[in-house]
């Protein structure tokens, strides 16, 4: 699946209200639950608490026929409840009602009347009716909304008895067990409403009961009323239906709302707080348990602050996993609920706030009536290296190969759902552990391969590095031969998974184990931070095309060769073009500041197979210095044939092809000329090699595993009605998205006036082969040394080339005064980089006291050393020689730093002021 | 013999055998009895297991979340393409829809998916309410398939509507609805119905096929596609394996394309073998049909050294049954018998009258026989009949751990075939790890303190 559907819900995150009702109605003593509506919903609640309890689950059904829906379901609810009582003995019934009774309108509490009235010997039966229509609501106000009515439902004893109610949300029996013993342990006679952890979790006994026999007495519960206290541990439960408030305001029962004991702070509030109604200090064993948690997130504080966490599930759940993972630097990267829930966002916000500032992190995402769809989109996106919830999300983490820490329901993956913990001081450190080990754990397994192939470089390319490339490139190509041999093996075997999942509709990140494993990884993952082949990636992914290869091999009717070549680049604009060593200075300077620059390309501003010398050599420069970058590249095809295999060797994986016909007659419209092999070719014989060289290449390259798009000029009357033919060979052919670009006329051009193509027309044409193969709609037509997203241009703007001089003692630093130099370094500084030129001997400008008098003269002979320099950079100078470089027209910085960032921040001041010069005087002339 | 257990309105679908055969009077085939607490789900259930397994199809269940959230890819049938089917998708109706009507957010789901990745098929399962608040799934399906020229396939399956073989009919219709418009030329080949390829059974007995030459045309529905399916109406015969949700299909094929069927079976050896022979006889391929039997004889005789000691093992063990259908009671039954066991309980959620009848003439004498029993029944026979293991699905299992007995996983989520040569391995080594685990003998000592 790509991309998320926003009028389905694709893999729910919740469940439905019958499914809480069922859970709370589980913690009463001597309880069963009916469901008033179809067989379905009984059996399938049952069977998704009996994977996660593993217990036996009844539930039972009214089994609502046809003939129920249509005249009311009572006589099948009275006999449910007739028969219930015969077979189980209840002492306690809940009566939940359905999507489907609520609709037909059906009221229990009426029926339940009725019942007791036809029946009088069952009154000593607790019935409580649940109002629980499926579309209400999730399993959260579900189980809410049950307690609420059990409350109400229930006649009170309002006599004064001393003990405390404690209210709990959807804990794990586990969980409940340990308040328990916490409440014991400061003798606290207690009343615990709900109390599933004996029916959801019971030991096995030579005889089984099917009634549950533990759980809140309804006597219990009657007593609720007389209670001293009430403690809620439901942080999200709507006021409206909260057991506490309920008994407060009824009968003035005080309410101390507070967290589950989860985490450092939850655990001590609620401590403290028993303590201070008990009176009785806090008992060691507790304070010792506090201390082995706090040493643990000691422990394990650095693992946990790289954690990057999806948080899911309940708005109860999710906020206590939320607040112990923030003690505890763990970011929760995503937090999401699929329920709707007032002050979710809020309170989630207020939490993690101050560690995202901390750790500055801006993109964070909280969220309500999520589906899982939603979340994997997510999780991929903010590179989550961890999932904290239910035994849902393991699709996701099976998926993008990020380890889940299973809490919460239901787990179905996994045996003891039911006996995981997260309360307590211990719960809590076995949580936080569960997490912690996530975190080792990737490093552990993965950080052997990834530093190696961060680190790691065979040792003939660094001696490559000291000596030049021209008298070693046999070497390199000997040692690169060798290498590359393994990765292409690589690359073949991801190229035949590659080209398996080329339909299907996923870009699913596979596991990272095993070698191969590895590679597959990286090809999608390029893919998809490619911002000209993945529309996500054009905004969040930076590439940076290098202007080294002005040749080209074709002439095409639309090209004018003073100018960039049209085909992946905007006319109109002569680009600069660097040598391999410029574009590779040009590259690590760009790289230093754009820090989401994933992409290199050779785009011209000719063609870069025409210039396969220069376009091999750049390529290999950065590899070296980048192992991961992808390597992109645009041609015509015309030399695709010949050098495809070469392309593979380099690392190249997405290659760009030009092809605006699969018919030379409609090709020999197009181009003037083929040169190939040193011949010009003209007309149908020229289109003809050429569209042969195309197809034969794009094959090629997409047999490989390359990733092939293809760019189509649009051209109106020539080749506009050809379009659709060309897109289906390029699917045949195994290219993955095609480009159709509308034709920018060039001045001077043979199509200079042919009319032009509408943006209605082009966005037609796009999505018709649409249907046929991918299309990018993204296309910005950029230059061939475009830097940056395709939203924004970095630095297209031409900058002049500068000598700078600097006065430094050993080259590192600028740390001299300007009358102590004997030489001084030259510095060029072009493209936005800084070169290194020479040094440069001078007399000393100050040579003691005899000659000290004749400044005059050596400053001109140090002008005269410096004259095609445009600056000064020393760490101090005096007013007078200052006063006359600046007279010579050569400015002056005093700075004190690396000589390499002086000289990039006194050239961008002077360019600035070049720029700003320039810019005045077309002030100028307009007011001319 | 009837436990005080028993409701009086269920004692008519619970029959001890007794000496000679009464023809089964039991009655079956009903609607659950209210408050029974019965262990069968819905039609939504029956129709999504029938159709779930097409691969490359959008399941869209139209409705409030529930159904299609625990329902989200519960079951083990495998793919050898596409995988959306183990997407959950649902409309997700709110109170909101259920007072003003649910058909534009079905609409505007089908419209966003059209035009996001033309698929070819859609389903659409109409859930309880969605009658009942007056929705036309049938005018937008129709719509929609017009529209964007895909099929769009609603699937009538409100849970109040009947029990689960209601929805195993409905999904057979989808089926035929499907496949309507498609008569492409006949080919020499065999359909594979009521097989969902759990656990890749649908491949095994399609390796089966092909070793004695009978060609494969589509399996219905396990590991199959949209294009799978409309060439189904190709093939001279169709096999028939899950006899309860897929004879009405073979029926109505046989009706209206002239395709005829045969019920087989691939669990056991010797049904397998029979199987193997029959599908060739009716193929009228006399190659096949030796192929068959050597093919047979040959596993059968691979397999004769493991059975005869597992059957040490096992000879004497009382089994429980309690299944989805009748013929993968039948089956068990056949099963067990050969590896020297006896069966004193077998029950099924939507066996029919024939299915009863076969088992009642196939048990030995007080055998207790059960249609749509609920966990009170199966408790109280398991425990007087002694059983020592139970075969069942997941809501079964806890309650067979709980009462200290075996228990054999013989449901849509298992994750091993069961099926064929493979599966007869299988499912003796489970019965005999799962009898034979040591921890059933420390559980019942009693404790001395």
């Amino acid at each position: 699946m790509k991309g998320t559907l926003v009028n389905l819900n694709v893999n729910p995150c919740k469940m439905c209200m019958p499914m809480g009702v069922a859970t709370a109605f589980y913690g009463i003593k001597k309880c069963m639950t009916i469901l008033h509506g179809s067989q379905g919903c009984s059996t399938y609640i049952r069977r998704h608490m009996a994977t996660h309890y593993n217990e036996p689950v009844d539930i039972a059904s009214s089994s609502l026929t046809e003939e129920g829906t249509v005249y009311g379901g009572e006589r099948s609810l009275i006999l449910g409840l007739l028969n219930l009582i015969k077979v189980y003995e209840p002492e306690v019934i809940g009566v939940a009602t359905t999507c489907l009774a609520e609709t037909i309108g059906e009221d229990i509490s009426r029926i339940i009347n009725k019942f007791y009235e036809q029946y009088p010997e069952h009154k000593k039966v607790t019935i409580i009716p649940v109002s629980s229509a499926g579309y209400g609501g999730t399993q959260f106000e579900g189980y809410s909304n049950t307690l609420y009515q059990i409350i109400k439902s229930v006649p009170m004893d309002t006599r004064k008895n001393g003990r405390v109610n404690i209210v709990t949300g959807m804990l794990s029996p586990a969980d409940i067990r340990y308040l328990k013993e916490v409440l014991e342990s400061f003798q606290i006679d207690y009343i615990l409403f709900p109390d599933l952890s004996e029916n959801l979790d019971g030991g096995y006994h030579p005889n089984y009961d099917k009634l549950p026999q533990k759980g809140t007495d309804i006597k219990d519960i009657a007593q609720m009323a007389g209670a001293d206290y009430t403690i809620e541990l439901t942080p999200f439960v709507e006021e409206s239906i909260s057991v506490g408030t309920y008994l407060q305001e009824v009968y003035n029962v005080p309410c101390k709302k507070c967290n589950p004991p989860v985490g450092l702070r939850d655990n001590d509030y609620f401590i403290q707080l028993l303590s201070v109604i008990t009176k009785i200090p806090v008992p060691r064993a507790l304070k010792e348990k506090r201390a082995r948690l706090l040493d643990a997130m000691i422990d394990g504080h650095k693992y946990n602050s790289e954690a990057r966490a999806v948080i899911y599930g309940d708005p109860d759940f999710v906020y206590s996993s939320v607040r112990m993972c923030v003690e505890n630097g763990v970011v929760p990267i995503v937090t999401a609920t699929g329920t709707l829930c007032s002050g979710f966002k809020d309170m989630i916000l207020m939490e993690i706030k101050d560690l995202m500032d901390h750790y500055f992190i801006d993109r964070y995402d909280i969220l309500e009536d999520v589906d899982f769809q939603t979340l994997e989109e997510l999780a991929k996106e903010r590179k989550a290296n961890v999932f904290i919830g239910n035994s849902d999300g393991r699709r996701m983490a099976e998926k993008l190969g990020v380890d889940l820490v299973r809490r919460g329901f239901p787990i179905h993956d996994r045996v003891g759902g039911q006996r995981l913990r997260m309360v307590g001081y211990e719960g809590s450190l076995t949580f936080l552990d569960d997490i912690t080990n996530v975190i080792i754990g990737r490093k552990e397994t993965g950080f052997r391969e990834e530093l190696l192939k961060l680190y790691y470089k065979p040792e003939g390319t660094y001696q490559a590095k000291e000596l030049g490339y021209d008298e070693l490139e046999d070497s390199i190509a000997l040692t690169n031969g060798k290498t590359v041999e393994s990765e292409q093996k690589d690359i073949n075997s991801s190229a035949i998974k590659a080209s398996e999942n080329r339909d299907r509709d996923q870009d699913a990140l596979v596991h990272k184990n095993t070698n191969r494993n590895m590679k597959e990884k990286t090809i999608e993952e390029k893919t998809a931070t490619h911002p000209c082949f993945s529309c996500g990636a054009a905004h969040q992914y930076a590439r940076m095309h290098l202007p080294i290869a002005p040749k080209c091999n074709i002439s095409c009717n639309y090209c004018v060769r003073k100018y960039d070549c049209p085909n992946e680049s905007r006319p109109g604009v002569t680009t600069h073009v660097l040598n391999p060593m410029e574009a590779l200075h040009k590259f690590l300077e760009v790289k230093e500041k754009v820090s989401k620059l994933s992409v290199i390309g050779i785009a011209g501003p000719g063609d870069a197979l025409a210039n396969f010398k220069e376009t091999k050599r750049t390529l290999e420069l950065i590899r070296e210095k980048d192992a991961d970058i992808t390597f992109c590249l645009s041609t015509n095809g015309l030399m695709l044939p010949q050098y495809a295999d070469d392309l593979v060797k380099l690392g190249v994986s997405h290659v760009t092809v030009t092809m605006n016909a699969i018919d030379p007659t409609v090709g020999a419209q197009i181009y003037k000329y083929v040169d190939y092999m040193g011949v010009k070719y003209y007309g149908e014989t020229g289109a003809a090699i050429l569209l042969s060289n195309q197809l034969a290449g794009i094959k090629m390259l997409t047999e490989q595993g390359i990733v092939c798009k293809v760019n189509i000029v649009m051209l109106k009357g020539i080749n506009d009605y050809h379009i659709p033919d060309i897109v289906k060979k390029v699917k045949e052919l195994g290219g993955s998205i095609t480009n159709i670009m509308p034709l920018i006329p060039v001045k001077g051009s043979v199509f200079e006036n042919l009319p032009l193509v509408s943006k209605d027309e082009l966005m037609a044409m796009r999505s018709n082969c649409g249907e046929t193969l991918k299309q990018m709609f993204h296309c910005r037509q950029c230059r061939a040394d475009a830097i940056g997203t395709l939203g924004e241009e970095l630095s297209t703007i031409k900058n002049p080339s500068v000598h700078i001089a600097v006065a430094t003692k050993n080259g590192t630093l600028v740390d001299q005064h300007f009358g102590q130099v004997s030489e001084l370094y030259i510095y060029e500084y072009k493209n936005g980089a800084s070169f290194y030129k020479e040094r440069r001997p001078i007399k000393k400008y100050c040579d003691g006291a005899s000659e000290c008098n004749n400044n005059e003269y050596k400053i001109k002979a140090i002008m005269e050393a410096i004259s095609d320099c445009t600056a000064v950079i020393t760490m101090r100078i005096g007013e007078g020689p200052k006063n006359q470089l600046k007279q010579q027209g050569i400015r002056v910085f005093t700075m004190y730093d690396r000589v390499e960032d002086c000289v990039l921040q006194a050239a961008a001041l002077i360019t600035d002021g070049i720029k700003n010069r320039k810019k005045d005087k077309e002030v100028l002339y307009d007011k001319a | 013999m009837m436990n005080s257990i028993v409701l009086e309105e269920r004692k008519d679908f619970i029959l001890q055998k007794q000496e000679g055969c009464q023809g089964s009077s039991m009655r079956c085939d009903a609607n659950s009895i209210s408050g029974a607490v019965s262990q069968r789900a819905c039609v939504y259930c029956g129709a999504r297991v029938v159709l779930n397994p097409i691969t490359d199809a959008f399941h869209i269940v139209h409705g409030p979340i529930g159904c299609a959230s625990y329902t989200w890819d519960i079951r083990g049938s495998l793919s050898s393409g596409d995988d959306l089917y183990r997407n959950s998708f649902s409309t997700d109706l709110r109170e909101k829809d259920v007072i003003f009507g649910g058909e534009k957010k079905l609409t505007a789901a089908i419209e966003e998916i059209a035009k996001k990745y033309h698929p070819k098929l859609i389903f659409v399962y109409a859930t309880c309410i969605v009658g009942v608040i007056g929705d036309d799934v049938e005018a937008v399906c129709k719509s929609m398939s017009a529209k964007y020229k895909m099929r769009v396939i609603p699937v009538k399956s409100p849970g109040f509507s009947g029990n689960k073989s209601v929805g195993y009919k409905m999904a057979c219709n989808a089926i035929m609805e499907l496949m309507g418009p498609h008569r492409p030329e006949k080919k020499n080949g065999v359909n594979i119905l009521g097989d969902f390829n759990l656990a890749g059974e649908v491949w095994i007995v399609k390796d089966y096929l092909k070793k004695i030459g009978i060609p494969v045309i589509s399996t219905i529905t396990g590991d199959s596609n949209y294009e799978s399916l409309i060439n189904a109406p190709a093939a001279q015969l169709n096999i028939v394996q899950c006899a309860g949700s897929s004879t009405y299909l073979a029926t109505r094929m046989e009706e209206e394309m002239g395709i005829p069927y045969i019920k087989i079976s691939f669990y056991g050896i010797e049904d397998t073998i029979d199987s193997l022979v029959r599908i060739a006889e009716a193929m009228k391929e006399e190659a096949a049909r030796r192929k068959a039997v050597e093919f047979g004889e040959a596993e059968k005789a691979k397999l004769r050294n493991f059975l005869e000691s597992y059957r040490k093992n096992l000879v004497g063990k009382k089994a429980a049954i309690y299944v989805g259908g009748g013929f993968k009671a039948i089956s068990l039954i056949k099963q067990f018998h050969s590896l020297g066991m006896e069966t004193v309980v077998v029950g099924t959620q939507t066996g029919k009258k024939e299915d009863y009848e076969v088992i009642e003439s196939m048990v030995n004498e007080n055998t207790v026989i059960l249609d749509d029993a609920n966990p009170a029944e199966l408790e109280t026979f398991i425990r007087d009949k002694g059983a020592d293991i139970l075969v069942g699905g997941v809501k079964e299992r806890p309650l067979a751990y709980k009462l200290g007995i075996a228990f054999c996983d013989h449901n849509h989520e298992r994750k091993h075939p069961l099926c064929g040569f493979e599966g007869v391995v299988n499912f003796t080594k489970e019965i005999n790890l799962s009898l034979l685990s040591p921890v059933w003998k420390y559980i019942k000592q009693e404790v001395v303190v």
